[in-house]
């Protein structure tokens, strides 16, 4: 009877808390956007998944060594981490805030007492630390993201960046408003927070979980999944956006057939981006450098394999854990509550200022240009949502003319607005990382 | 409270102005480069010397094996 009782305060339903069966109805809700709807599947399986396994009762998959050796709470492993933190008290509570607040060797010194005490790192804490924390994840698929970006429309139209340029307005925009909601005392964001969840506005996966990693990493787990839903988003929320922006003769401007790009340009264009992020922002090297050398592993045509890895199999390896590391930070007690919500409608608003600005900048190129040059649906592909918002460009363009295909003009703004974020994110990193 | 917004006011002032200045310079370079290469690129163009060599190269191989062949069919004439 005794061996009945012990499975029984050991198993799932006993431990389960109201918080844990929110998010396992939440990571279940992920799944079913994921595989019903169609919503990024490629990311939303990997981090729904792991949000539901993190929030396995007693299993703690998503915490580290010490937080499971708190939550388990044995008095003589609780007095080992004490005496690591050289506090009295043995309070699980206040070992937690000791530990968080800690400088790196005494971290090391606590976790090691944790393992003494036989806990161990939860599976998806370690694929958090290996992935995320590190910062390799984001950097290895932005590499990937590289390899398949064809920079031809853009070369061929150059003047195309300024509209990748205007789409970050969207970024710093949201900063303003998070922090806007900090003053008025309805939320409490600080300045690195505020920019996290404004790089959600530059609509880039890797470079929003990066930024995020580096300025605030207790809110990645909803500003990834915010900002992966937005890009799921697009063909719904830009329409509107861009239907009200533009006038009935603009969208039906067509625009002329692109010139061809030569192979040497495409080589030079990675190498010279490289060397101006070198010279000016030494800070969006990390994310840029990645993603110049993955472009150049495709242009220069001599290493193929490495292109062809860069692109395929590497990326979907990265895509796996990145998902599930993501999912590890879907755990109740960091994502359930009201700063989730605020992430989730900043980054909506983020979203919409940013087709906003791209299109009335591609409406203002389009007045100097003399009027009949450029059509203004290719301004919002500059939020970089590769290639969806161009698509999006594309389909709208041939609604108001069945004869105009936009997709490859869209290509240009669209691209723009990947080393446009990237570079947003760069100058984040430096004035408030 | 104040320098809060303040300091998200001078992130967004500086953070725009430089993606502005950033993609403004790459333009500039972009457009120059292209111009280069188109102006150079017509002498670098040359796909007949390409063929050449590699027909000589097929002639090459077809000789060698040519030689070997018949250099193996003499040595077992003479043993």
């Amino acid at each position: 009877m005794d061996k009945m009782m012990d499975l029984w305060l050991a198993s799932g339903i006993y431990n389960l808390q109201a918080g844990q069966l929110v998010m396992l109805v939440v990571g279940l809700g992920l799944l079913y956007l994921a595989i019903v709807k169609k919503f990024e599947p490629l990311l939303l399986v990997p981090i729904g998944f792991g949000g539901i396994l993190a929030n396995i009762p007693e299993a703690g998959l998503a915490f580290s060594a010490v937080e499971n050796a708190l939550h388990f709470a044995q008095p003589e492993v609780l007095d080992a981490l004490s005496a690591a933190l050289g506090i009295s008290s043995s309070d699980p509570e206040v070992i937690l805030k000791a530990y968080n607040t800690s400088n790196a060797s005494t971290h090391a010194a606590v976790s090691l007492a944790a393992m003494d005490g036989g806990y161990s790192n939860g599976m998806l804490y370690n694929f958090y630390n290996v992935s995320i924390a590190s910062g390799a994840a984001p950097l290895i698929i932005f590499m990937g993201v590289g390899a398949m970006t064809d920079f031809g429309p853009l070369l061929a139209n150059p003047k195309t960046l300024f509209l990748g340029a205007a789409a970050q307005f969207g970024i710093f925009a949201t900063v303003l408003g998070a922090v806007g909601l900090s003053t008025l005392g309805i939320m409490d964001f600080s300045i690195q927070d505020a920019a996290a969840i404004g790089i959600i506005g530059g609509a880039d996966g890797p470079t929003a979980i990066y930024v995020a990693s580096i300025l605030s990493p207790h809110l990645l787990g909803a500003i990834a999944v915010a900002a992966y839903s937005y890009m799921a988003l697009v063909p719904l929320i830009q329409p509107p956006i861009m239907r009200a922006l533009t006038t009935e003769a603009e969208r039906k401007i067509t625009m002329v057939q692109l010139r061809q790009i030569s192979k040497t340009e495409k080589i030079l264009f990675p190498i010279m981006l490289l060397l101006l992020v070198a010279l000016l922002l030494p800070d969006a090297a990390p994310l840029l450098g990645m993603f110049c050398f993955g472009n150049l592993l495709r242009e220069c045509s001599v290493v193929d394999r490495l292109s062809d890895t860069a692109q395929n199999a590497l990326i979907n390896i990265v895509t796996i854990f990145l998902g599930l590391s993501v999912g590890s930070k879907l755990s109740a007690d960091k994502f359930l509550d009201l700063t989730t919500l605020g992430i989730l409608v900043l980054g909506i608003i983020a979203f919409c200022i940013g087709t906003a600005m791209g299109v009335l900048m591609a409406k203002l190129l389009n007045k100097i240009e003399g009027g009949n040059s450029i059509n203004p649906l290719i301004g919002s592909a500059g939020v970089s949502a590769v290639p969806m918002a161009a698509r999006v460009s594309n389909k709208l363009g041939l609604e108001a003319n069945p004869q105009n295909f936009l997709l490859m003009h869209a290509m240009g703004p669209n691209v723009a607005g990947v080393i446009g974020s990237a570079v947003a994110a760069g100058v984040m990193i430096k004035f408030v990382g | 409270m104040e320098s809060l917004i303040s300091q998200g006011l001078s992130l967004m002032v500086f953070g725009m102005g430089f993606v502005f200045v950033f993609l403004t310079l790459l333009v500039g370079m972009t457009t120059l480069m292209s111009k280069l290469v188109v102006k150079f690129e017509p002498v670098a163009v040359a796909v007949p010397k390409k063929l050449k060599p590699r027909v000589t190269k097929t002639i090459d191989s077809n000789n060698d094996e040519l030689v070997a062949v018949i250099s193996a069919a003499v040595h077992k004439y003479r043993s």
